[in-house]
């Protein structure tokens, strides 16, 4: 009797179990796969786990000292004085071209204008809805007149709330986007 | 005589208007310190790193006045730099202690310009004071404790019906066996009759008169062997199809708040996809550029794909664990371990696919084929309006026919300019004319026509 009674039990449990959890149409599985090793990499990708390296990552980070092909060095330092060298010395490499100023154009909209603001008067959404201390405008006093170099500084290392953006842009687009905000100070 | 009047009440309106000056003068300056100005020029000029209750770029204002005096803080405004070259040991240990930011001189601020800030900072103290008072100590966190309280409030549930089953059935089964207890004492049944009961029924019986049937036998063999390659059939079709494929990641990202409600472009974070093979995830760095100041969630309530409640707070926390970073010292520790997001869009190893090539290169292309919006980015040509996911899934089938079907149908844009075609022509003439050509020129040194 006592077998047969938590037989129910058990059946019972099983099928409210299966109820609740084929009630979910999210798909959190995969599903099928054929032949994994034609389809799984035998490299690996840069995003993957790595066991060979002590902290599991395959994307390390260059061995101290060494520079990439391509790869220019920033020489200012980190530093107030970095800054203010660079704001003296540091010209643009880029000749003020339409091209120039469209793809600034294009990357200050992707890049900056979530907190800049689409003018750079500072009212990107970023500032507006999710609450990110506001940056100056591009035209007021402290900004109006600063250096190219002082810019450049700033987007490579970050200057105040705003964080160094060296990762996701190459030194040509920073140029680039640089002759965008300055058009855009001129308005 | 009317002359020397004349001078004489000339004089006296001259001191007259001298006394009013002075006195109008004298109380601006009792009210020089405004606190209405204060606001206008603290969030005009201060804001970008400063603000009252909370540490941002630069040191949380509240009850600054108490910590140096107002000569002083004026002429912190005025030229911070000059304090700390000049060795004032406040100024030291203040651009010390916040890892050497300079702040810029603001000599454009009048000593009452200054006050008024400061009168301003005072006023939001107290304010912030005041209402710290009145707020029940803990009463306003204990409101939203558990993030899954549906789910345990289902499996209370589900225990607590599971349970008055058992007691039911238990019910049952002691009536029924009280039942053939006292029909037995009563001689109403035997064993025997128990069994003749067992005789099978008409409906058993039909069964297995059917079951030796060889028409049926073969029938039901065609059938069940129709069913079972259509069903094959259509599974098959799905091995290794992962459409809508929506694994639950480490941290409850929420494209739709990034993307959709703050309007972040796809390329700030995947800055990989207009540049290189892959479309990259961002590293966690990425995220701190806005998050080492954005550490609450204000926004709407948040629920995943199963309906579960996200604290969006809670989510923000995880990229401070994962970095080991200290959003009260602003600092960063050592033990920092990756974010390990699943992946969701797998190509087979086997086929080779360029972000930037169709990002960037085919872009026109793509949005005429596609028909996409001027607003939308391009990606939605292939991962859906992912502005509008709070959980990415995979939005195409991403199989070799899905590829195809695109290339095939996919007109070619010319606009405003493509430097490969172009440059291709060029090239083209000079063959055509005999003059010197080399692999290089037509790309033959690009990394990944023999690296991929």
């Amino acid at each position: 009797m006592f077998i047969n009674k938590m037989r129910g039990v058990l059946v019972m449990g099983l099928a409210a179990a299966v109820v609740l959890t084929s009630c979910s149409k999210v798909k959190r599985d995969p599903g099928l796969e054929y032949a994994p090793q034609m389809y799984r990499p035998i490299a690996y990708n840069p995003d993957q786990k790595n066991s060979v390296f002590a902290d599991g990552k395959t994307a390390q980070t260059p061995v101290e000292g060494t520079i990439p092909t391509n790869y220019e060095v920033f020489h200012y330092p980190h530093t107030p004085e970095g800054y203010e060298a660079a704001g003296l010395e540091l010209k643009s490499p880029l000749a003020h071209t339409n091209e120039n100023l469209e793809e600034g154009k294009r990357l200050f909209l992707n890049m900056c204008s979530h907190c800049h603001g689409k003018t750079g008067m500072a009212d990107g959404n970023v500032v507006a809805k999710a609450g990110f201390p506001a940056p100056p405008a591009y035209n007021s006093a402290l900004l109006k007149n600063l250096p190219e170099g002082k810019m450049f500084y700033s987007i490579t290392y970050g200057k105040g709330a705003m964080g160094s953006h060296a990762s996701q842009l190459s030194k040509e687009e920073r140029w680039k986007i640089i002759q965008y905000v300055q058009y855009l100070q001129q308005q | 005589m009317s002359k020397n009047s004349n001078v004489f009440l000339k004089t006296c309106l001259k001191k007259g208007v001298l006394i009013l000056t002075i006195a109008f003068l004298s109380v601006a300056q009792a009210f020089a310190a405004d606190p209405k100005e204060g606001e206008t020029l603290f969030k005009a000029n201060c804001t970008a790193c400063h603000a009252v209750g909370k540490r941002v770029t630069g040191p949380d204002l509240k009850n600054v006045d108490q910590r140096h005096d107002e000569a002083w803080l004026v002429k912190w405004v005025h030229d911070s730099q000059a304090m700390v070259k000049g060795g004032d040991a406040a100024a030291v240990k203040v651009f010390g202690e916040f890892s050497q930011q300079v702040m810029p001189s603001f000599a454009n601020l009048s000593e009452d310009n200054v006050k008024s800030i400061l009168a301003y900072i005072k006023q939001e103290g107290e304010a912030l004071d005041k209402k710290a008072a009145a707020a029940p100590a803990g009463g306003a966190t204990a409101a939203d404790s558990g993030t899954s309280s549906y789910t345990i409030f289902g499996l209370l549930g589900l225990v607590v019906v599971l349970f008055l089953v058992i007691v039911v059935l238990n019910r049952v089964i002691k009536t029924l066996e009280q039942l053939v207890l006292t029909r037995k004492a009563e001689g109403s049944i035997s064993e025997t009759e128990e069994e003749e009961e067992a005789v099978p029924s008409k409906f058993v019986q039909t069964i297995k008169i059917l079951a030796s049937n060889k028409k049926v036998i073969a029938l039901s063999i065609v059938a069940v062997l129709v069913v079972g390659s259509a069903w094959s059939w259509k599974e098959m079709w799905e091995v290794g199809v992962t459409q809508n494929y929506q694994p639950a990641q480490p941290i409850k990202f929420s494209h739709k708040v990034h993307a959709g409600v703050n309007q972040i472009n796809c390329q700030y974070c995947h800055s990989g996809a207009w540049k290189s093979k892959n479309a990259s995830i961002p590293s966690a760095n990425v995220c701190m550029n806005c998050h080492n100041q954005i550490n609450e969630y204000k926004g709407e309530a948040l629920v995943d794909a199963d309906g579960e409640k996200i604290d969006g707070t809670a989510e923000i926390q995880k990229i401070y664990q994962a970095l080991d970073y200290d959003p009260a010292t602003q600092k960063y520790g050592t033990s920092q371990r990756p974010i390990e997001w699943v992946r969701i869009h797998n190509l087979p190893d086997f086929a080779y696919f360029n972000h930037s090539q169709h990002v960037k290169v085919a872009e026109e292309s793509i949005r005429a084929a596609k028909g996409l919006k001027a607003e939308d980015p391009v990606c939605y040509a292939c991962h859906g309006e992912v502005a509008k996911m709070d959980e990415v899934y995979q939005a195409s089938q991403l199989t070799m026919q899905w590829c195809v079907d695109c290339h095939r149908s996919t007109e070619m844009k010319h606009a405003p300019k493509n430097h490969y075609y172009d440059g291709m022509v060029e090239l083209h003439e000079k063959i055509k004319k005999g003059e010197k050509v080399t692999v290089a020129q037509m790309g033959g040194l690009e990394c990944a026509k023999c690296h991929y």
